[in-house]
Order: C-alpha cells, then structure tokens, then sequence
C-alpha cells in the first residue's frame, strides 16, 4: 500500500455521495425531526457517521464553522455537510433536503388548522403549547451564560447589549449589528 | 408583500445562534407593525414549534401564508434563507471551509446572541404570565429544561396536552 493511500480519510475512501443519496437523508431528517435546532443537529451527526461520510471529530469541526453563519442551525449543519461531502451539488441538496419538509407540512398544518376553526381542544393545545416559550427559551439563555469565560467587559457589553435590544423594537436587527461592531472592538483590546 | 420580503431578509442576517434567538425579533417586526395581533402571533409560534423543521423557519412560513397565502409563504421562507445560504454558499464552496472558528468575532457573536435572548424572552413573558396556570407552567418548564435532559420536545406537548385537558374540563 504506498503512503498517498495509508493517509486517506475515510471519506474520500467512499465515492462522493450522488445528489439524491444526500437529498433524501436531509429530507428524512427534517421530515420526521420535531423540536428545531438543538434536536435536530445530533440526529445529523449521528447519521452521516453512519454513512461513513465524515467522521465525528470533523463533524463538530465543520459545525463550529457553521455557527458562524446567521440562520437555522440545521440548514446551516446540513448545506455545511453536503458542500463537504459532494460539493456544490450536495449543498443545494442539503439546503433543499432541509427546507421542502416543514414548507409542505406548514402548508398542511394550517389548511387544517383553518378547517379546525375555533376548537377547545385545539385552542387548549395551542394555549399550553405556547406557555412554555418563555421558559423554554430562558433556559437555552441560560445556559449560554454558564457555558460562557466570563470577563468584566464582555459581561457589562452583554448586559448593555441585552437593554439596548429590548428597548430596540422594530430596530433590532441594526441595534444587533452596532453590538456585535461594538464588542468584536472590545474583544480586540485584549478585554 | 415587498415590505413583507425585505423584513424576513433582514431577520435572517441577524439570525445567530439558532432559531429561538430570533423569534422576539420576528415578533417586534411583525407585531409592532400590525400586521399580526400578539395573539395571532402567539398561536404561530406554537404551531411552529410542534412542526417538524427549525423553528425560525416554520415561523417565517406561517406569518408569509398568514398574511399573502402560498406566495407569502414561499417568499417569507425564501428571504429568510437567502442571507445564511450565501454566507455558507461562501464558506464551504469558495472558501472549502477554512474559515477560522472560534476568537474574537466568536464572543462578540455570544454577546448579541445573549442579547437576542434575553429580548425574546422579554417579549413573551407579559403572554405567558397573564394567568396563574401559564406562569407555573412556564417556570416548570424553564426549571425542566434548564437542570435536566429532558427532551423540549415532551415539555411543548405536554403543556399542550395539560392545555387541551384544562379547557375541556374547565
């Protein structure tokens, strides 16, 4: 065996993955995962090491980089992954694999919804299922703020930051931006 | 409808860190501008999330088919997409991923995310607190998911189960 094929990865070890081999496992995984993000990234993990297309060290890899791109964490995982794996084709695979299952299952659901009108039982269901928003999303906060390394600057910029989105409103996004401008400058004299 | 376009491409620029983090950002532009009462928004979200699908993504479809129908809905998901689909575009394609992660730009990153956090969280809350149920439900929830492993998933249809249970009975 010569030394250029010893040090192969495993995923050039495999032919590259077609279009529709790396469509059809997104589409699956979007389709049948509830609960967003948090769920649906570990699921991803898990099933391309099981394909043998990327290993688990190189998956967490390519998600680092994925978090620094704004949007749905599991379109970003998936476009991450199919551009890694079979290029071009395999990102626009990944992108549309994610994308066609909640389109049509929104489209569904509130047809239904629709038809369903004004139900105690539905109407009691969404109440409840709402409730937990807050909470659930005070938590996720939560733990970012244990997982962060806490310095005195970055902690005032964080609080700052928070008032300043809270009063922001429609201004927001631009508010957003002004913080990020703000800190990155922060970061950048060694806070 | 462009009005409607332009809102969802801009919320998906500032969508870091996972779709909640950006719920209470949909939630200034499309309630504060009146296109959608709290109510009606309220009902969204919690449709969005027993949907299969990140949650941003669900949310940007509905408020789209709620107000413009199927068109509305294809644009809101396609505006909110356009921005992170180049950005990524970008990254893996051109760059091949050699994009350093982590350092500066990382924590400067977290200290908006936070922000958007703790405005989402800000927006919901008068929502949530509005009967004694909701709030105890809320802070189960919060405890649930903030110092065990429970599944979120269980904790949304639970609440809704507890939800259907209550108006039926009461």
């Amino acid at each position: 065996m010569n030394p250029r094929e010893a040090g192969r990865g495993p995923e050039s070890a495999a032919p590259a993955p077609g279009f529709l081999s790396v469509f059809s496992l997104f589409f699956g995984i979007s389709a049948l995962t509830i609960g967003g993000g948090y769920v649906m990234v570990p699921v991803i993990q898990r099933a391309v090491e099981k394909k043998g297309w990327l290993p688990e060290a190189e998956f967490y890899d390519l998600f680092a980089a994925a978090q620094s791109v704004p949007g749905p964490m599991a379109l970003n995982a998936a476009t991450f992954v199919g551009g890694k794996v079979a290029g071009i084709k395999g990102f626009i695979a990944g992108a549309t694999g994610i994308l066609l299952p909640p389109f049509i299952a929104i489209l569904l659901v509130s047809s239904l919804i629709g038809a369903a009108g004004e139900h105690p039982l539905l109407r009691g269901f969404l109440d409840g299922a709402f409730a937990v928003v807050p909470g659930l999303v005070a938590a996720l906060g939560l733990n970012m703020v244990r997982k962060r390394a806490w310095k005195k600057r970055r902690a005032l910029l964080t609080l700052l930051g928070s008032i300043a989105l809270i009063l922001a409103g429609p201004w927001a996004v631009p508010v957003f931006f002004i913080i990020i401008a703000l800190s990155r400058l922060a970061e950048g004299r060694g806070a | 409808m462009t009005a409607l376009i332009l809102t969802f491409l801009k919320i998906g620029a500032a969508a870091y860190g996972g779709g909640w983090t950006i719920v209470g950002v949909i939630k200034a532009s499309v309630v504060d501008k009146g296109w959608l009462s709290p109510e009606a928004f309220a009902d969204l979200i919690a449709i969005a999330q027993v949907t299969p699908g990140p949650v941003a993504l669900n949310t940007a479809t509905l408020v789209g088919f709620r107000l413009y129908g199927f068109w509305g809905a294809l644009l809101a998901t396609l505006a909110v997409v356009t921005v992170p689909l180049t950005v990524s575009y970008i990254i893996t394609i051109l760059a091949h991923g050699h994009i350093r992660s982590g350092g500066k730009l990382t924590e400067a990153l977290k200290t908006g995310t936070i922000g958007l956090i703790a405005m989402t969280v800000w927006s919901f809350a008068p929502q949530a607190a509005l009967s004694w149920a909701t709030l105890a439900l809320s802070v189960a929830a919060f405890l649930a998911s903030a110092f065990t492993r429970i599944n979120p998933l269980w904790i949304i249809l639970g609440s809704g189960t507890l939800g259907a249970v209550a108006r039926v009975l009461f």
